[in-house]
């Protein structure tokens, strides 16, 4: 028996502390409390609802890595700005403690430094190397923990960190409470995570699937035409909400000949009345023949008595060329915008417009007189559009189940 | 060979300079006097832990073989750790601090005490974080500074372990690893000299076999 047993002492779950002895904070993976296990009575530091969500790396997998075999016994939930990340800590009694850092999408691999870089904030020293500072001080703040920590870890906890770089490899600088640590960070793929850890799902706690009744097939046989009707008929039935809740339509039409190089703004394209208590608007964008041009459109619809505006943008676009495959085009001359939930008004529709070339812009016209080359756009507005985009989710939401079923039953044809 | 004098059972001496036993039978803490031994009390039972030492594991660093021969467990506020005892023969006295899974190997260095700065830490005063002390030409910085109190203890060792015991103790990193610890306890204070070590790099031999782990093909022996 090594890992040892206690029970959370808000949730009566129970839970392994898998690095007994090392460990001092334990986050319930079930109520997310925080516990002190430092030592042999356990105690509540802080009662929680709700444990953190959505962990790719359940604690408890084991994985092998650099020819360790390690296990993620905590987890942290972080964030500094607008970027959030997730750090797991694995532990191998023999190896001590690492970091696995998940960000966008990419791993890093992450080891504390004994031997501490010297420098400065700009570039530090550290075995022979110089690194560079990669961006500015941060503040860094835990916004969830799971699992055990060998320090004391709570919500809320914020740290100063700065990072160095050299090549793929970062020193990372946290500082706070008095103390200073530093952390190796090297890349890892995806390819050898999903390798080490096996394939782990994003939601690791996920119900065991309902099983299939194949053995009922006459079961389904009887429900499989309702399911289908029934799908029909919500499909006819939402269809016809959209259009009464469209509601008139209006339409209202212009034109703004977008230029090179530069933004024409303001350019009003004339006026609607929103006459329900809320409407669709529907915004399209035509332009003429033009090729390996883009025309980048800001929409507002101003509303004439509050001066509020809703901003949406729109883009028309088509390039052509020729490579090995042989010739192609790419994008379409005209374009759909949809505001939705515009409420009851009337309203001007202004549009910015900024034309751009491709591969790059042409170069500004030295003799000044010649007019600039332009692309003109037609802009037409109107409300009580359709939002077919949700019809259509809706159509392949209601069809999923009986698709399913359809698919299972003709892929079983084939195992009598 | 002594006997435990409260329950019996064999006392193994690990070292013989050791004046502490703590039977691990009955946790007695054994004092040895000559021939005599005498029961100084119960300590407290260790707690779980993971730890990848034990008593007889081997340490082998610069041409010596050091031999774990006893452990006292430390409390502080925030978390608690591990001080193995080293014996290697030449009557220096080492221990192995295991903290956050890593490892501090430090040995005596009682003149170290002589210096006007720690004469105020040996008098009672207070060292803050980020004091530094330059040895040898390596400049340490104190990075932490705790009370701590005695958990439990197994194995022989040089002051009695009884539970209550408590000490102050300062931990000094340098650049390089290098790391400088003071301790202060109702016996005066110590220093000790060392640095910070992976467990690979002290080549130990004799693990503890953690269950639902294998120890690494390079440590096992």
């Amino acid at each position: 028996m090594t890992a040892r047993a206690v029970s959370c002492p808000n949730c009566g779950g129970t839970l392994e502390v898998r690095a007994a002895g090392y460990s001092v904070n334990l986050a319930c993976r079930y109520c997310g409390s925080l516990l002190d296990v430092s030592r042999p009575e356990v105690a509540l530091i802080e009662a929680h609802r709700r444990a953190m969500q959505g962990l790719f790396l359940p604690l408890g997998t084991r994985g092998t890595l650099f020819d360790v075999e390690w296990e993620a016994i905590g987890a942290l939930r972080r964030k500094a700005g607008l970027y959030t990340w997730d750090e797991y800590l694995l532990f191998n009694p023999y190896a001590g403690y690492r970091w696995l850092v998940l960000s966008d999408g990419a791993w890093q691999f992450g080891t504390m430094l004994l031997d501490l870089p010297d420098g400065d904030d700009d570039t530090v020293a550290w075995r022979g190397a110089r690194y560079t500072r990669d961006g500015t001080a941060e503040k860094t703040r835990t916004t969830a923990v799971v699992g055990e920590f060998y320090w004391r870890v709570r919500e809320g906890d914020t740290v100063d960190a700065l990072s160095f770089e050299r090549g793929d490899t970062v020193l990372s600088r946290e500082g706070g409470g008095g103390e200073v640590n530093w952390t190796q960070l090297i890349p890892v793929s995806g390819d050898t995570i999903t390798e080490a850890f096996g394939r782990v799902s994003r939601e690791p706690r996920r119900r065991a699937p309902r099983a299939f009744k194949i053995a009922e097939p006459e079961r389904e046989a009887d429900d499989l035409p309702a399911m289908l009707g029934l799908a029909c008929a919500a499909l006819v039935l939402l269809l016809l909400v959209m259009v009464f809740v469209s509601g008139p339509v209006e339409r209202a039409s212009g034109t703004v000949a977008a230029p090179f190089g530069s933004t024409r703004e303001g350019v009003k394209i004339g006026t609607i009345s929103v006459r329900r208590p809320w409407q669709f608007v529907k915004v399209t964008a035509d332009a003429g023949d033009f090729d390996n041009r883009w025309v980048d459109l800001d929409y507002s619809l101003v509303d004439r008595t509050t001066g509020q505006s809703i901003d949406a943008y729109g883009i028309v676009e088509h390039y052509s060329g020729r490579d090995s495959d042989g010739s192609w085009t790419e994008g379409s001359r005209s374009g759909t915008t949809l505001l939705g939930k515009v409420p009851r008004g009337t309203y001007d529709l202004y549009v910015d417009a900024a034309a751009h070339a491709w591969p790059s812009d042409p170069p500004p016209d030295t003799s000044g007189w010649s007019l600039a080359e332009t692309i003109t756009v037609s802009i037409n507005v109107e409300t009580g559009a359709l939002p077919w985009g949700n019809w259509w989710t809706a159509a392949v939401l209601l069809f999923l189940f009986p698709g399913t079923v359809i698919w299972q039953r003709l892929r079983n044809r084939h195992w009598p | 060979m002594t006997d435990c004098p409260s329950c019996g059972a064999p006392l193994p001496v690990r070292s013989a300079a050791m004046p502490y036993a703590t039977c691990a039978n009955c946790q007695s803490l054994v004092m040895r006097e000559g021939l005599a031994a005498q029961d100084m009390g119960k300590v407290a039972v260790l707690p779980v832990d993971v730890s990848p030492i034990q008593l007889g594991t081997t340490l082998h660093v610069e041409d010596m073989v050091l031999q774990v021969v006893g452990r006292v467990r430390w409390g502080w506020t925030d978390g608690s750790w591990n001080e193995w005892l080293l014996e290697g023969g030449d009557g220096v006295e080492r221990w192995l601090g295991e903290a956050m899974g890593a490892f501090m190997l430090t040995a005596a260095r009682p003149d170290l005490l002589d210096r006007p700065m720690l004469h105020g830490f040996a008098a009672g005063g207070e060292i803050a974080v980020g004091t530094r002390l330059d040895i040898e030409g390596v400049s340490l910085v104190a990075i932490d500074c705790k009370e701590a109190q005695c958990l439990g203890s197994e194995g022989d060792l040089p002051f009695p372990t009884l539970s209550g015991r408590t000490m102050t103790s300062i931990d000094f990193r340098g650049p390089n690893r290098e790391a400088v610890s003071l301790q202060r306890d109702d016996r005066g204070a110590s220093a000790w000299l060392g640095y910070y070590s992976a467990l690979g790099a002290l080549m130990p031999r004799n693990l503890r076999a953690v269950d639902g782990w294998t120890i690494p093909r390079e440590l096992a022996q």
